[in-house]
């Protein structure tokens, strides 16, 4: 495969997993809202300061007051702005157009599908009446995609080179969204007597990464901090935790590199030695620091971004 | 409530003697061979159609099958324009055009070797000197190269018409980078998305061989102590318009599809840049002009071509198809002596007729061209895409002036031929939805490879969807139709 196509391989599945969990992130925080149990996560201004923490662009003064409706134009449909979901859509597109003869008619199909109903859709029936509509289709697509990757393509570098972008992609926003909430549940501590560990924030982020319904599988009681860490960090089953999508990322990078014992300055090897820190983690150690560790795993999903792309993608 | 009442698909259809159309005799009854197909449409209404249509349409959208427009800054996608009710080539005559577009691919092919070397048909005095030696595209660079497998033009775009006599003519060859196979194709798939019942009525030859066929000619011109050769397609990239026909070409064929920037050349050897490393190239089907295909040897400021490129061509390490510089010989002027080139190389009589043309370069025919501008349509030697071309009977008298004054300051540069009138087929037209005669030509695309030629069977009908137009260039709005073949 030209190495040109695979970066853009990979950059389409990492576009398409990031339209999707910032899509997501804003239909539960928008939704969950509106009824939470106190005031300060009722209210809109926290809202929708959450959603700007999550693409990137935190608020440094909370008395700057924010406007709903261009907020979520901003981050759903501004065409102008890098971190849109509209863009992320493009790129998305953009990347599989340059690789369409690798991947098939019908995820081609699909992704043009996808293009054409974000381009499409009304920006004031977005921002007033579509949230649910446009973020809830975001989602459902995207579930398309990757069920036509998975069940389209040849199992072979192209598809391992996809679900790199896609799992680095998802451990890498998974981990944002903790970040987020953290924040979010930091702020709403000692409103309604709340302590952080009680957080509702922690329901409202395990349902962000859609494993509310497996985590109460799992512990069947009320999230707490230390759980809902454990289970999003930590537990190799659950199919959105930072660990899983580590351990696609080695399983698929194996597909590009089969030596058994990888060179130390591979990615192969990168990818091992974060993959066995976290292995043996617990979410205690997290919960001491958890700032420190998500600029730490954060940095170092970058890295294996950055070897990828030395080792595979330039020439 | 009273029922909408529903107008059979032809009822409208309005047949203009004048006109040699395709499907009806000028009686208005229908030729033998579309009579089933009619029955079988006719079984639809108009607004059974128009349903039809839409969906063929929003089939070609969703597979990104588009071209882009600009427009107030925004770019938007159109599809290509195609029509639902196919066109129907009998046994017989396909017969005649496959042998015809072979015999032209043929000659071409010895022709353009001959003006690389010898040179023996200008010795001899049948095509003149100053003809080759003034046309923008002999690539003295040529000169004495071997191509492997002695083929310059692999891949023949022939544009051929049914003139009203209802005897085909070769219009013109295109030997470069001729394009719209893809479209054949598609238009194919989208036929027997929305009407495949009819299909069970006609025996039609599969135009999804092509691709297959494409990479038996590639393989078959590799170069010298090659085993297997790795082919690539070339393309300038994905802004261009033609890129979903490279995409479609690479993936039908499963061969890397790379940009210039993917390939470099080491030792005059040519290699890809892949995720293990440099991967040797021996076979490349370049749909980048031959200005841009290496900025070392052509067009210093191209970005789209390989440093090096042509000098490992030269030395035989990689084969190019087409060969740089076969544009020479599908220049317009060239196109006048193909059945003195035909004769001379194969001892054949032409297969297909040619237009007669008029030479501009040659005095006394330029005064009759001057003479008789309203009743001839002058194009201009070396351009593609039906751009500045006119047609004598649709100028007023000031344009008429205009043209004479643009032959006089460059005769070499123009030719002209009678007009032609091009046969019509019944075309869907969506402003008055209904069906109306409309002009119609075919482009066949030949494969000639090493001890190894192909036809596809079948071929780009281009219609000009404008009332009256007679130029079906995509690019100047013209739309296609499927196009059947009939099996024996």
């Amino acid at each position: 495969m030209l190495a040109r196509v695979a970066n853009n391989l990979f950059w389409m599945g990492r576009y398409i997993e990031r339209s999707e969990h910032v899509a997501r992130y804003l239909n539960v925080n928008y939704f969950s809202s509106l009824d939470a149990p106190n005031e300060l996560s009722q209210s809109r201004q926290f809202v929708l300061q959450s959603m700007m923490f999550l693409v990137g662009e935190p608020l440094d003064d909370d008395s700057i007051i924010l406007k709903e409706e261009d907020i979520l134009f901003n981050i759903g449909l501004n065409a102008n702005l890098p971190y849109s979901i509209i863009n992320n859509v493009k790129y998305a597109r953009e990347n599989a157009n340059s690789a369409r003869d690798l991947i098939s008619t019908e995820l081609y199909e699909s992704i043009n599908k996808f293009y054409h109903f974000v381009i499409r859709y009304s920006i004031e029936d977005f921002t007033k009446k579509g949230l649910y509509d446009f973020t809830v289709n975001i989602t459902e697509m995207t579930a398309i995609l990757r069920g036509k990757i998975r069940g389209t393509l040849l199992h072979d570098e192209v598809y391992a080179i996809i679900m790199l972008g896609i799992n680095l992609e998802r451990a890498t926003q998974v981990i944002r969204i903790i970040n987020a909430k953290y924040n979010d549940a930091v702020k709403a501590k000692g409103s309604y007597g709340d302590k952080i560990s009680n957080s509702f924030e922690w329901t409202t982020l395990l349902k962000c990464v859609e494993s509310y319904d497996m985590m109460r599988r799992y512990y069947k009681k009320t999230p707490t901090s230390i759980s809902t860490l454990e289970f999003l960090i930590l537990n190799p089953d659950c199919p959105r935790s930072v660990i899983n999508s580590i351990n696609q990322v080695y399983k698929h990078i194996k597909v590009l590199d089969e030596s058994k014992t990888p060179d130390k300055n591979s990615t192969a090897f990168l990818i091992s030695k974060v993959k066995g820190e976290y292995e043996f983690k617990f979410a205690e150690e997290i919960e001491e620091d958890i700032q420190g560790f998500i600029e730490k795993i954060l940095n170092s999903l970058v890295q294996i971004s950055l070897k990828m792309e030395n080792e595979f993608f330039t020439y | 409530m009273k029922p909408e009442v529903k107008k059979p698909i032809f009822s409208s259809y309005i047949n203009n003697p004048a006109l040699f159309d395709e499907v009806f005799n000028n009686d208005g009854a229908a030729k033998n061979v579309y009579q089933k197909l009619l029955d079988l449409y006719g079984n639809h209404s108009i607004q059974d159609y128009v349903q039809l249509n839409n969906k063929a349409k929003s089939s070609f959208f969703n597979q990104g099958i588009t071209f882009q427009v600009y427009d107030n800054k925004e770019t938007q996608e159109k599809i290509f324009p195609f029509d639902l009710f196919p066109r129907i080539i009998d046994e017989d005559e396909w017969e005649i055009i496959e042998r015809g577009a072979i015999q032209r691919s043929r000659a071409l092919n010895l022709f353009l070797w001959d003006i690389y070397h010898d040179k023996k048909i200008i010795k001899d005095g049948i095509v003149p000197l100053d003809l080759i030696s003034s046309s923008a595209n002999y690539l003295h660079q040529m000169i004495g190269v071997d191509p492997p497998g002695g083929i310059y033009n692999h891949i023949s775009g022939t544009d051929i018409i049914k003139h009203s006599d209802g005897n085909y003519y070769v219009l013109e060859d295109n030997i470069r980078c001729p394009s719209g196979v893809s479209y054949v194709i598609c238009n194919r798939t989208a036929l027997k998305r929305a009407l495949f019942g009819v299909f069970n009525h006609y025996k039609t030859h599969s135009v999804t061989n092509y691709a297959e066929n494409l990479l038996d000619i590639l393989e078959s011109v590799k170069p010298k102590g090659v085993d297997v050769p790795n082919c690539v397609v070339i393309t300038p990239g994905m802004y261009n318009s033609a890129f979903y026909e490279h995409s479609y070409l690479a993936k039908a064929m499963g061969v890397e599809l790379v940009e210039g920037r993917d390939l470099f050349v080491e030792n005059d050897f040519v290699y890809m840049k892949t995720i293990r490393g440099p991967i040797k190239v021996d076979v490349i089907y370049r749909r980048v002009d031959d200005q841009y295909i290496d900025p070392l040897e052509f067009r210093a400021d191209s970005s789209l071509g390989v440093p090096g490129l042509f000098a490992a061509y030269i030395k035989g390490n990689v084969c190019l198809a087409n060969a740089p510089g076969t544009g020479v010989a599908d220049d317009k002027a060239i196109y006048t002596y193909m059945p003195k080139i035909i004769k001379y190389y194969l001892d054949e009589t032409p297969i297909l007729n040619n237009v007669h043309t008029y030479h501009c370069s040659r005095p006394n025919e330029l005064k009759y061209v001057l003479e008789h501008i309203h009743e001839l349509v002058v194009k201009p030697v070396d351009e593609a895409g039906g751009y500045g071309i006119s047609i004598g009977n649709r100028l007023s008298k000031a344009e008429i002036k205009v043209v004479q004054e643009e032959i006089k300051q460059n005769p070499r540069k123009y030719i002209a031929q009678p007009i032609m009138s091009l046969s019509v087929h019944p075309t869907y037209i969506d402003d008055s939805e209904s069906f109306e005669q409309r002009h119609v030509d075919l482009r066949t695309f030949t494969l000639l490879g090493n001890k190894k030629e192909f036809v596809l069977k079948g071929g780009l009908s281009r219609v000009a969807l404008k009332k009256g137009n007679l130029i079906v260039n995509s690019s100047q709005g013209g739309g296609s139709k499927d196009t059947w073949v009939l099996k024996k």
